[in-house]
């Protein structure tokens, strides 16, 4: 799995979301491929799939479903 | 035959009477020369000491020998080597005032870069050492590790992050206490530690 520093991905300002430390030079993003779901990407990134939750909470400014993920996405991975 | 030694005598007495006379000419002119470089010696001041110390040696070794000239009641000596001396001694204070500027501005340049160096780390170490932090805890949560990273190397970032952080409330402090040098080194600490880390996870840092 590759973990890329990248800008981050269109986000949805008019929507509400939790408070989260703002984006900086060492947030790490993730470009979502074909096939890929939340759980096994924190399978990737943390060894243990069942922590795809981190992820989610992490980019609730633009995932509202944690099965909703589109090929091409930017995921911060805390 | 007997006033003629008598005369001799007489003449003996007036050529070493005019002799002691004109030491005794001599003597406070040669004083005075003496006393003149050390008033201007003194009014170099510390500074002088603190920023020329070579040259007040230098003067103050001249002014020695002048001394013991005078002790040896070698006047004349004195007033041929004093004026040369008097105006080392009066510039010492010019040459004090020149380069006491000149550490000043050494010292504000040098402090001007460690803020520069503590602007920039202090802006990007909290967040490296939050983003470690972060997938620590989320790591510590995993049943099992990622491929790319074994216990040891993960206990190694655990221990390096927990350096990190106490190091740079160290550094914080240093800062506050108006410490930069010791402030910037710290902070370079927790860079190192901080780099280690991030690689050690695969995280990078754009």
């Amino acid at each position: 799995m590759e973990e890329k520093k990248t800008s981050p991905g269109a986000s949805s300002p008019g929507n509400p979301t939790p408070a989260q430390p703002a984006d900086n030079q060492y947030t790490q993003w993730y470009e979502v491929k074909a096939g890929d779901t939340l759980w096994k990407i924190a399978k990737q990134v943390y060894g243990d799939g069942s922590l795809y939750n981190n992820i989610f909470k992490a980019n609730q400014d633009t995932l509202s479903d944690p099965d909703k993920i589109k090929v091409g996405q930017r995921l911060r991975i805390p | 035959m007997k006033s003629r030694s008598a005369f001799a005598a007489f003449l003996s007495l007036v050529f070493a009477a005019a002799l002691l006379a004109g030491c005794a000419n001599q003597m406070e002119p040669a004083k005075k020369a003496i006393t003149d470089i050390e008033a201007a010696l003194s009014a170099a001041g510390p500074d002088a000491a603190k920023y020329v110390p070579d040259q007040v040696q230098a003067v103050t070794s001249q002014l020695s020998d002048l001394k013991m000239k005078f002790d040896q009641k070698d006047f004349k000596g004195v007033i041929a080597a004093a004026p040369a001396l008097l105006t080392q001694a009066q510039a010492l204070a010019g040459s004090a005032g020149s380069a006491k500027q000149a550490a000043e501005a050494a010292h504000a340049a040098a402090l001007q870069a460690l803020t520069a160096e503590w602007t920039a780390l202090s802006a990007s170490l909290p967040a490296a050492v939050s983003a470690i932090e972060s997938r620590v805890d989320v790591l510590s949560k995993s049943k099992k590790l990622p491929a790319n990273l074994d216990a040891a190397t993960f206990d190694s970032v655990k221990s390096g992050l927990a350096d990190a952080k106490s190091l740079w409330g160290q550094a914080t402090a240093a800062q506050a206490a108006g410490n930069m040098e010791q402030a910037v080194t710290l902070a370079k600490q927790v860079k190192a530690k901080a780099d280690a880390a991030l690689t050690a996870l695969g995280m990078s840092a754009g």
